[in-house]
């Protein structure tokens, strides 16, 4: 029987993860008692929970954490993409000596060796690759998962005596979930000015859409927060209807939003690489195209 | 004291053809300093400004990170001086080789409490290199670092943390994997690139770094991206009210809207 130990930081939202996942799993838990109570019924084996962080960082974990996943020596190790996930998957894969596989597609263990199936490159192709030994994948980790009522069990864990949370300063604005919306507006440097937003977030009203970006619209300008930024490194979305305005089509965009239903592509630019992914390319400015489609659907 | 730059020498993927069977040839892409590295060497060029730190790069990869291109695009950013391994059996290597042999490359470097790195790599994207390094040196990790000041041992950071902040205090060594819009990296001029030429660089010998290796990874299918089937339906924005109309219609044949 093959083995699966689930790393979760503060965040209980693994369905992905516990779907995914070969064999009996195990979820190792650093947070708060509540985060490790809600894995515990996300349909899990069993959850082992490393004590209350106190003002230590979750990523202060990450030594306990690795100690514990080498002495339970398991098949596959899996891991959200979020930030603190991500760095305690790093310090298993540094321990076990472990390969690392990102946007893994499916994991599987055979006689005892990991297969996993996976984008490489950024997405521009697929690799089935083999390990004789463990495997650190790190996915979307999903929602909140319900299921079964796993034990708790409490290992209270020593973090990093060097560092500290000194000040915590909460979002300004609630996070939206972009995994889960049913339709999404997209915006990309196409857009020529921050006030010109308010196109994008008409366009959405009256579609009954979240607005999203291409990161140098989070990261450059910052015109939106980053968790409206869709890419390789943001958001992996699968809405039904996916419009994005002024956006090339840039690998590193369209990798996060191929498990759309429908794409609709609005472009000036009748060669942009985005209407080879597109089910409908629309050849025209951006501005006149969301202006006349809100119209339309008002 | 130093302060080390992790970066890596790499192309887009973009540029590289891919086959129909996923075979992938690179060579129209070319390499470069990874897109959101030369952040991190700015952010180390303050602090060492600040602090009167040596600025060191340090990079692993194939032979290609030992050329004199590739260390002068580096050496250009900010950094005073570069180590490198540049060797087959890292080309092309994955996170967790790359994480160890960097790692090891810090061990044999001394004097070194704080390494920088960028938020992601141009080629493979994982985000996950900063946490393997920390990783194998036993050190914490810090992601989305927005602002770093003091001195090592007495580190303020300030990273983004669920949609809001977060500010840390660091008494000790760590990893800090810097937002990519942290600062705005120096374009470098022809100054720089020509001081870039005189700087100090080491070349390392893989054998000389212990314990980088990992498990063999065995390839054992390729195949193209997984793509959906897209109408492709091309509609002349021109008139953009029967454009729109063109659309909805369209959209509304196929029930999405």
């Amino acid at each position: 029987m093959s083995s699966t130990y689930i790393l979760v930081a503060g965040d209980a939202r693994i369905s992905a993860l516990v779907a995914a996942a070969p064999g009996a799993t195990t979820a190792v838990v650093v947070g708060t008692r509540a985060v490790a109570d809600a894995v515990a019924t996300s349909g899990v084996g069993s959850v082992v929970w490393l004590g209350e962080p106190g003002d230590a960082p979750l990523e202060a974990f990450a030594g306990p954490v690795a100690d514990l996943v080498a002495a339970a020596a398991p098949d596959v190790v899996l891991a959200s993409t979020r930030p603190a996930d991500r760095v305690l998957a790093g310090a298993v894969a540094a321990r076990l000596g472990a390969p690392v596989h990102t946007m893994a597609s499916k994991v599987e263990v055979h006689d005892g060796a990991a297969e996993v199936t996976r984008a490489v490159f950024g997405g521009i192709a697929r690799q089935t690759l083999r390990t004789a030994g463990p495997v650190v994948v790190v996915v979307d980790g999903g929602t909140l998962g319900e299921g079964g009522s796993a034990p708790v069990e409490e290992v209270a864990a020593a973090p990093a005596p060097t560092v500290r949370v000194v000040e915590t300063r909460a979002a300004e604005r609630t996070q939206v979930d972009l995994g889960r919306a049913q339709r999404i507006v997209a915006v990309g440097r196409g857009l020529k000015a921050q006030e010109d937003v308010a196109v994008v977030e008409g366009l959405a009203a009256v579609l009954g859409a979240e607005t999203a970006c291409s990161r140098p619209l989070a990261e450059g300008v910052g015109w939106f927060t980053k968790d409206r930024y869709v890419g390789v490194t943001g958001q992996h979305v699968q809405p039904d209807l996916y419009v994005a305005l002024g956006i090339s089509g840039q690998l590193q965009h369209t990798v996060g939003a191929r498990a759309a239903g429908t794409v609709v592509a609005v472009n000036t630019d009748a060669s942009c690489p985005y209407f080879a992914e597109a089910d409908y390319c629309v050849v025209g400015d951006l501005y006149a195209i969301a202006g006349a489609l809100t119209d339309a659907l008002r | 004291m130093k302060i080390a730059v992790a970066y890596k020498w790499a192309p887009n993927p973009q540029d590289a053809a891919v086959g129909a069977d996923g075979s992938v040839d690179w060579s129209r892409a070319k390499p470069a300093v990874s897109e959101y590295d030369p952040v991190a060497v700015e952010v180390g060029r303050r602090l060492a400004d600040a602090t009167g730190a040596e600025l060191v790069g340090l990079s692993v990869g194939g032979p290609d990170v030992a050329s004199p291109m590739a260390k002068k695009a580096a050496l250009s950013r900010g950094l005073d001086s570069a180590v490198v391994v540049a060797d087959d059996a890292l080309a092309g290597a994955g996170t967790t080789p790359t994480g160890r042999a960097l790692a090891a490359l810090v061990q044999r470097l001394g004097d070194v409490d704080l390494v920088l790195t960028g938020d992601s790599s141009v080629d493979a994207g994982a985000q996950m290199v900063p946490a393997v390094l920390a990783g194998a040196l036993g050190w914490p990790a810090l992601t989305d670092v927005v602002a770093v000041s003091g001195t090592a041992g007495d580190l303020t950071v300030e990273r983004a943390h669920a949609g809001g902040s977060q500010v840390l205090h660091v008494t000790g060594p760590v990893v800090l994997a810097v937002a990519a819009d942290a600062v705005v990296p120096r374009v470098p001029g022809m100054k720089d690139i020509l001081s870039a030429g005189k700087k100090p660089t080491e070349e390392v010998p893989l054998a000389d770094l212990a314990g980088w290796q990992t498990a063999p990874v065995e390839v054992v299918a390729t195949a193209g991206p997984e793509l959906k089937v897209r109408k492709g339906q091309v509609i002349d924005g021109a008139d953009p009210a029967a454009a729109v109309t063109a659309l909805v219609a369209a959209l509304r044949a196929d029930g999405v809207l």
